[in-house]
């Protein structure tokens, strides 16, 4: 007994040593982890330059929340780490193509108390991992400045013209309140203004993105569109609720062969059916997905202006708020957004979901509203 | 009797941080998935609808029991409550009540996946560590 007492107080210190060994190790390896030092891959630009860039990408993958899902054989997926892998390989199938990848991930902590980098940058150019660094999510001035001092460190403005694309892959982005958007900073809000004043930052209000592509449930209200729009010439955007599996990003691989005209319309309008035939084959949920003219929108969207913003502002001054259940729905069933000019600039791919009450749903205006439900 | 203390709390640490930075991801989609394989894994209609009914009523009662303890904020509260009638919602349509047809015999495993995806949409992702873990106990002690 007096042995194994022994033993067991020995192999307890054994393990203390390693644990604190390891310990010291893993703090050695993170406090490594400076925004500067953290280049895993470096390639001079002037050397990669060489290939003159006609795409630009911005690629936002948030992945602090619940992002698991499977596929209809049961296969577990991570779905910002699934987004991730199909925009490296965008990125590198890209020859003539800058891509900016920011990976949002939750904030985690070394020994419970010092907290992590929570977000990973990747900067390519001409299909080549230029930087690769980890950064802080959390500041004070914005929800984007980070990512938009990384991104103004590597892009030079050119002279000839370059097709711009910004993409965000995530949940719904609230319109009002926004709390616990991040998981892991549930103090924190976020809200569609808070997007569009990250790009605001981003294009320094000079030009808008060519492609803007809204990978999130509910992006096709007024609201969302008109707040985006801005920064954006066409927006591609799901007016329902879109599966994890996202609108499928490879369409944007070698972009030089798909693109050859520039007609970024025709590419978003091809875009937006491959996307819609990926999700339909696997899901039995509705799909919806629109593309935006933001031009031939923007009548519709001043004449119902109006009537959102007093849907939202009775929401947020909704006393039980947020215990009531705000539910979408078409806009098309609200007699105050049925308007002549409602389908003006929109092209809508919808199918109905294979089960549940809208499952006799045949079409959708494009447009989701909201409504308040009684709890 | 201090580094043992002192290896007690690295253990402890090493506990809490598990579930803790796991965040009860996926625990409620994991569930559902794990039905849609039982209901595909047999041929017997049946048995794909007793499995159905069982785990949608199983995890109905799970979150009555979340939604009415202490622990769980207003908010909470209320997601959980949203969750609840859209089980109720499928569970009326694989009977047929309430005004649903009932879910054919033939379409048992779509109607699986379709839980699976929809409780995937669904707003788990706004709900808080706590009531996570709560499910996730609650699931593994009575379903």
């Amino acid at each position: 007994m007096l042995n194994l007492h022994s033993f067991l107080f020995k192999s307890a210190t054994y393990s203390m040593f390693f644990v604190i060994v390891s310990y010291a190790a893993l703090l050695m390896l993170f406090t490594s982890c400076s925004a500067n030092l953290s280049v895993q891959h470096e390639v001079p630009l002037a050397d990669s330059s060489t290939q003159a860039v006609q795409y630009s990408i911005v690629c936002f993958i948030h992945g602090d929340g619940d992002y698991i899902y499977h596929d209809t054989n049961g296969k577990e997926y991570k779905a910002d780490e699934q987004a991730l892998a199909v925009a490296k390989k965008v990125a590198q199938q890209n020859l003539y193509a800058e891509v900016y990848i920011f990976h949002q991930k939750p904030k985690r902590h070394f020994l419970l108390f010092f907290p992590l980098r929570d977000g990973e940058f990747f900067y390519y150019r001409n299909g080549q991992l230029i930087a690769n660094e980890l950064y802080r999510r959390d500041n004070e001035r914005s929800h984007f400045q980070n990512e938009v001092d990384l991104y103004h460190r590597f892009h030079e403005n050119v002279k000839h013209d370059v097709v711009s694309m910004f993409l965000y892959y995530g949940h719904e982005v609230p319109e009002f309140d926004g709390a616990a958007y991040d998981a892991s900073y549930p103090d924190r809000k976020f809200i569609i203004d808070d997007l569009a004043v990250g790009l605001k930052d981003f294009t320094h209000d000079s030009a808008r993105f060519d492609l803007m592509i809204l990978s999130t449930c509910y992006g096709g209200t007024p609201y969302t569109i008109n707040a985006l729009g801005p920064f954006a010439k066409t927006i591609i955007a799901s007016p329902e609720n879109l599966h994890l599996s996202y609108f499928d990003l490879s369409s944007l691989e070698r972009l030089d062969l798909r693109m050859r005209d520039g007609d970024v319309p025709t590419f978003a309008k091809r875009f937006a059916h491959e996307a819609f035939d990926q999700l339909e084959k696997d899901i039995q949920t509705e799909v919806s997905v629109a593309v935006y003219d933001i031009a031939g929108v923007d009548e519709y969207l001043l004449s119902v202006s109006a009537a959102y913003t007093k849907t939202l502002n009775t929401m947020k001054s909704e006393p039980l708020f947020p215990l009531t259940t705000i539910e979408h729905c078409d806009c098309a069933e609200f007699p105050e957004y049925l308007k002549p000019t409602m389908s003006a600039g929109v092209e809508i791919l919808y199918r109905p979901a294979l089960f549940g009450k809208s499952k006799f749903k045949q079409k959708h205006s494009g447009w989701e509203c909201l409504r308040s439900v009684a709890p | 009797m201090k580094a043992q203390m002192f290896l007690g709390f690295i253990v402890m640490m090493f506990v809490l941080a598990l579930p803790v930075n796991a965040g009860g991801k996926g625990e409620i989609q994991k569930y559902f998935n794990d039905v849609a394989n039982k209901v595909k894994a047999t041929e017997n209609v049946t048995e794909k609808r007793t499995i159905l009914d069982e785990s949608l009523k199983g995890m109905s009662k799970v979150l009555n029991m979340v939604q009415s303890s202490p622990f769980i904020s207003n908010e909470d509260g209320a997601v959980i409550g949203r969750i609840k009638a859209s089980l109720q919602e499928k569970q009326d349509e694989l009977t047929g009540n309430n005004g649903y047809q009932r879910v054919p015999d033939t379409q048992l495993n779509n109607f699986s996946n379709y839980v699976v995806q929809s409780m995937e949409q669904a707003e788990t992702i706004s709900i808080s560590l706590v009531a996570l873990l709560l499910i996730i106990i609650l699931v593994v002690l009575l379903v």
